[in-house]
């Protein structure tokens, strides 16, 4: 029971909310650790004893409420099989009967045999780790998830103007208005597809920066609503709470309009 | 043009390349040459490499060749650049890796058979990795998928081929890891035998 509480303390956690830990790979896994431990050969595992440590170990496991896996209770079952038979006399001698641990034995050897060679694979020189090759890209290791952008749909896009025209028109409380500059709604699309032709794409609050007005503000929403339904340029965002990107999407020459 | 400057020629292109280059690419690109001179051209190549004691090195990995860097200066390469993060294998995808490249084509129960706990998702994880492939499919009931390894399993190891693979541990080294004072008996042996 010491030894158990030793190593209650090695695995225990600071963190009390850690509820998997990966202790052992799995059951097989675990009876070899046993074994190992208890030095006692293979073909002759003292099962009563084994199997003690075993469901021991499981317990322990159910303290730490750590989670296992139903391949445990598995192995359990297995064990307390065989221990059962390994109790009961034995009839008649009719043939040589086969040890009832064998088929255990023989899927711990298999087992051992793969976790040897798991074992030699991470001994070599592993690219990406120990050796490097040109023109090293990081695709090839790191899955970088691929952000999928989603298209805007019309309304979106409005409530997102909407907002922003609220947070934006207390500037110009007062209204000035210069009747001479007001621009039409074909320069401002020129306008807007220049300035997307500069970057790879403009977020959307960056494309009013240069409005002075609130009329400013309209025609240049408009001006992209006209762009949107022409498919000149591509309204997407990463998220339903990200915000909203716009990219010119090249179909169009500037002069068209 | 002369087999120095073939050699020369093959050099550059691996040089470039970030792919193992083979013989079967290289004789498509000198069709006028034997593949049995560019073979020398890359025996001379990676002696000349290996003489010039260097950073990298030339080596055969996943039937081509391919320029890598010294194993010993790989935590300088990883603090220069940062983004060359470490790649990891945990020790579950390294049995399943192990298991995959040793059986195959092998099934998911076959794996999981062997480890006694589910690897569906390890699987998943190496097959996004692209070290394992689906090959196929298992002509029993359900017809489960048969996986395989890639030739990025030959790259990302430096495997040459999978006849490159260590032969796996005898059974007798194997029970004596576990228990070095007493010997197998020999009928578990036959059943064990891979």
């Amino acid at each position: 029971m010491t030894e158990l509480n030793k190593e209650y303390e090695e695995f225990q956690n600071p963190e009390p909310c850690l509820v998997k830990v990966q202790l052992f790979e799995g059951p097989l896994d675990l009876l070899l650790h046993l074994i190992k431990k208890n030095e006692v050969d293979i073909y002759d595992i003292p099962i009563a004893k084994i199997t003690e440590q075993y469901i021991k170990y499981l317990e322990f496991m159910k303290v730490l409420n750590l989670q296992f896996a139903g391949e445990y209770l598995v192995i359990a079952a297995e064990l307390s099989l065989i221990k059962s038979k390994m109790l009961l006399p034995k009839p008649v001698i009719e043939e040589e009967e086969e040890d009832p641990r064998a088929e255990l034995v023989r899927r711990l050897i298999e087992y051992q045999v793969y976790k040897d060679a798991a074992t030699d694979l991470s001994g070599r020189d592993v690219l990406g780790r120990d050796v490097f090759k040109r023109d090293y890209t990081d695709t090839f290791f790191e899955q970088e998830e691929e952000v999928e952008l989603i298209p805007v749909d019309l309304w979106s896009l409005i409530e997102a103007f909407r907002e922003f025209y609220k947070r934006r028109s207390y500037l110009w409380a007062e209204e000035i208005s210069f009747e001479s500059e007001s621009i039409s709604i074909d320069d401002k699309i020129e306008q807007v597809i220049m300035r997307l032709q500069e970057k790879p794409h403009l977020r959307f609050d960056e494309l009013f920066d240069d409005c002075s007005s609130k009329f400013d503000l309209v025609i240049t929403f408009l001006a992209l609503l006209e762009l949107a339904r022409m498919d000149n340029v591509n309204v997407v965002q990463e998220s339903p709470d990200s915000s909203i990107l716009i990219s010119y999407s090249g179909e169009l020459a500037i002069g068209s309009y | 043009m002369d087999l120095t400057d073939l050699k020369k020629s093959i050099e550059s292109i691996i040089f470039i390349s970030d792919q193992p280059v083979s013989v079967d690419k290289l004789s498509l690109a000198f069709p006028n040459y034997e593949r049995a001179q560019i073979r020398k051209c890359l025996k001379d190549l990676v002696e000349e490499w290996d003489g010039l004691d260097r950073g990298f090195l030339l080596s055969e990995v996943a039937g081509g060749f391919q320029f890598r860097t010294d194993p010993k200066y790989s935590e300088d390469i990883s603090n220069y650049n940062k983004k060359v993060r470490k790649f990891r294998l945990s020790r579950p995808a390294l049995e399943v890796t192990a298991i995959i490249a040793y059986k195959q084509p092998v099934t998911r129960v076959e794996i999981e058979s062997i480890r006694g706990v589910d690897s569906s998702g390890v699987i998943n994880a190496l097959l996004e990795r692209r070290v394992i492939e689906i090959k196929g499919r298992k002509e029993v009931i359900g017809k489960p998928f048969l996986y395989g390894t890639t030739s990025e399993f030959l790259e990302v190891f430096g495997l040459k081929s999978l006849n490159d693979l260590p032969t796996l541990k005898e059974l007798d080294e194997i029970t004596q890891n576990l228990e070095p004072s007493i010997t197998p008996e020999t009928e578990i042996e036959e059943s064990t035998t891979l």
